[in-house]
């Protein structure tokens, strides 16, 4: 008796707010590729909810003919001191990067503005039938606000696969709003696994009115972001550094332009420290390109109508030097049509600095109809390309989803 | 010089429909001018005294006739005397916001513009900020628990995006990761973990870039012909695709193309490796950049370049004359040649 009052009770929260359901068909010629998505979230009462994302389909070879992209419940306190989350669910703890587990987290928080965040689980792999023997994942995180504008955490995560130490670091993470107008942000990552820095970045904007401006700074390590069994414990680490400013600002009501003015130091100035057996080769070093490269994006765009239905989008980028530099163009534009009907289409241009055999241009546009009507949603597009890897090519998309909305 | 600045005037004059310098179109709807005429706001906006938190309270044509007996053509007065999205984003916010009108009147003695501040300044911004909201509303524990649904319904469906806080601007696609660090929480007061998880997640059966091809201003990665460009962005940054691609992916996806696999079993050109020094081009490009071997040379890494280039391997001796480090002989990759207790 007690449980049918529950299921009631249960069934009562469940009608009380609507469940959000959406199928999703989506077909390409590229790979050929067809895959329907089948999403969901609602909430059960105030204190309790759940979402899922699965999928079946066809798009790659060595890929899953279904699998759960998401599949979490998720419970919390009235006060929002508690909460927790299992299932399936990508978890991300202050300066660690986000890791897809299937598994537990729960974060509560404690007097004098402590927070605490933990995670464990099996983290996931693209495949329902890869062997998952000894894999595992656990993190956790302190963290304090202070006052009403900033917060400052620490985080530590180990990842084993096999059993065997895969990944382990710690990150320290720091954000603070500095009155109005100025905010700034940063995070440092170290890998204790394979001892190094092994991602830092720094983040610090200022908004006046209609301009707003960002200075940063990253280093990511990539032994890092690879498995610590990688070449790099060999050949030596790369690590990316980037830093820049991006300049936003609104010209006009309905034209928004930016800039985004960046060096990066490229992979040839890292190159001597590589400690592999030197006199093994003989051959000459070839063109190493520059040890600082310019990451340039200017980027416009222009709203014809106030609420942004159509719009015109305008893109220019430089990237770096040598074998990898490239400058690039693309335009993009979306006009309204009658009958619930838009159409889109973009543009891009690339001229690699190096023609290698690979082409001088490569050219890829895109063209596309959409007719949304009630919950329904419905598009198709053409794609035209040429690429290394294909001196013409032309594939043909298209998708089609619906909505419910259940009491 | 002259010459320019006046072209440069004139293109502007001539834009400035287009940029939105001017309205052409219907205009917003003169609250201050009725404001100031003393018009009482429920004159219009009749039944804001039962309001049940979802009728829009919009007056109609008779309401407006009732005063100006002149109207000049047949259409709803509202299709000329409003913002063009100005009852979208009522029906927007009505929808979205836990709010009523009536449950309001006596703590505000009936006076609308207590919380319509905007009403003296002009009449685009008649909406109150929710800054507003927190002159009398003590929500702080709300607040510092990220429960923003006191107030706010469905968040996530909701289209129109705070103007106060949360912009989104700039270069978010690289800025999020820095800002989500220190407040991931407040990340999920309007984004679901599937939202993360579109270009975080492992099983991702296609990018967002790919399945919203009909939305060409979209923030994603991977836009437009990645595909060409993807081995000149991987180089810029190395190891990066490994961040969400296994490595089985790169020969997977060559295999298909047909750059590798079948009758070209490696995407390698001739003379990759060989016993001359003039053959050996991998071992250049291996020192040049480390990162394009390992994008699909990983996992066994050390086994890749030691399994040749060992002592009685067809590699040779890995160590120049002289050779010394400090690294432990029993730490990889070493170890491989130098077993735990083995002389140096």
């Amino acid at each position: 008796m007690k449980h049918a009052i529950a299921l009631l009770a249960v069934a009562s929260y469940a009608s009380a707010d609507p469940l959000a359901l959406r199928a999703d068909a989506f077909a390409s010629t590229a790979a050929p590729a067809g895959v329907l998505t089948l999403s969901g979230d609602g909430d059960l009462g105030s204190n309790l909810s759940a979402e899922a994302v699965v999928w079946t389909g066809r798009v790659a070879s060595d890929q899953a003919p279904a699998d759960v992209l998401v599949m979490a419940l998720h419970a919390r306190t009235s006060d929002g001191r508690a909460a927790g989350t299992i299932g399936r669910f990508v978890a991300s703890l202050g300066a660690l990067r986000p890791v897809q587990v299937d598994g537990g987290s729960a974060r509560v928080g404690l007097p004098h503005r402590l927070v605490l965040e933990a995670y464990a689980g099996v983290p996931v792999l693209p495949d329902l039938a890869t062997s998952r023997a000894w894999d595992w994942v656990v993190g956790g995180r302190a963290s304090r606000r202070i006052g009403d504008w900033g917060s400052v955490g620490v985080a530590y995560m180990q990842q084993r696969t096999d059993g065997e130490l895969a990944t382990e670091e710690v990150g320290v993470d720091a954000g603070a709003a500095l009155g109005t107008h100025d905010d700034v942000g940063g995070k440092v990552a170290y890998d204790v696994a394979n001892p190094g820095l092994a991602e830092a970045t720094l983040s610090a904007s200022d908004r006046h009115g209609s301009l707003r401006n960002e200075v940063y700074a990253t280093y990511v390590a990539a032994s890092h972001i690879l498995p610590a069994t990688s070449l790099f414990t060999v050949l030596g680490d790369v690590p990316a550094v980037r830093a820049g400013t991006v300049l936003s600002w609104r010209a006009a009501p309905r034209l928004d332009v930016s800039a985004d003015l960046a060096v990066r130091r490229s992979d040839g100035d890292a190159i001597d420290s590589v400690p592999v057996a030197a006199p093994a080769i003989t051959a000459p070093a070839p063109d190493r390109g520059e040890a600082i490269a310019p990451a340039i994006v200017l980027h416009a765009t222009l709203r014809l109508d106030d609420r942004g239905t159509s719009a015109l989008g305008g893109e220019l980028r430089r990237d770096g030097s040598g074998d990898a530099g490239w400058t690039g163009a693309r335009a993009t534009a979306r006009i309204a049509l009658p009958y619930r009907l838009s159409a889109s289409t973009e543009l891009e241009l690339v001229v690699p600095d190096r023609d290698r055999g690979l082409g001088r241009v490569w050219p890829w546009a895109l063209a596309a109809l959409t007719r949304v009507w009630g919950p329904w949603h419905a598009a198709i597009a053409v794609e035209a390309q040429a690429s290394p890897e294909d001196r013409s090519r032309l594939d043909v998309l298209a998708e089609l989803g619906r909505a419910w909305s259940v009491k | 010089m002259k010459r320019l600045l006046v072209i440069g005037l004139c293109a502007l004059a001539a834009c400035a429909g287009v940029l939105g310098l001017t309205h052409d179109g219907p205009q917003p709807f003169p609250h201050r001018k009725h404001a100031l005429a003393g018009v009482p706001c429920t004159r219009c906006h009749v039944g804001l005294g039962s309001d049940d938190g979802k009728t829009l309270h919009v007056p109609d044509a008779a309401t407006c006739t009732a005063c100006h007996a002149k109207p000049h053509d047949a259409r709803p007065c509202l299709d000329c005397h409003a913002a063009p999205n100005a009852l979208a984003e009522l029906a927007d916010a009505r929808a979205h916001l836990v709010f009523d009108h009536a449950s309001h009147a006596s703590s505000t003695n009936n006076d609308c513009a207590r919380c319509h501040v905007g009403v003296a300044e002009g009449d685009e911004h008649m909406r109150p900020p929710m800054a507003t909201c927190f002159r009398c509303h003590d929500h702080d524990a709300s607040r510092d628990a990220r429960n923003c649904r006191a107030c706010h319904r469905d968040l996530d469906d909701a289209t129109t995006l705070p103007q106060t806080h949360l912009a989104h601007d700039g270069d978010w696609l690289r800025e999020h990761g820095t800002r989500a660090a220190s407040s991931g929480e407040l990340c999920g007061s309007c984004h679901r973990d599937a939202f993360c998880a579109d270009c975080h997640g492992k099983t991702v059966p296609v990018l967002p870039a790919t399945a919203r091809f009909d939305e060409p201003d979209a923030t994603t990665i991977h836009r437009a012909g990645f595909v060409s460009r993807h081995a000149l962005e991987a180089r810029a940054e190395p190891g990066a695709c490994a961040t969400c691609h296994s490595t089985s992916r790169c020969a997977s996806c060559h295999t298909e193309l047909g750059i590798a696999g079948g009758d070209r079993a490696s995407p390698h050109p001739p003379g990759w490796v060989g016993p001359a020094a003039a053959d050996n081009a991998h071992g250049r490009e291996a020192r040049r950049d480390p990162s394009a071997c390992a994008s699909c040379h990983d996992g066994a890494g050390q086994m890749l370049c030691v399994g040749c280039h060992k002592v009685g391997g067809v590699g040779g001796n890995p160590h120049p004359p002289g050779w010394s480090s400090r690294v432990p002989t029993s730490s990889l990759p070493c170890r491989l040649c130098h077993p735990i207790g083995s002389r140096p």
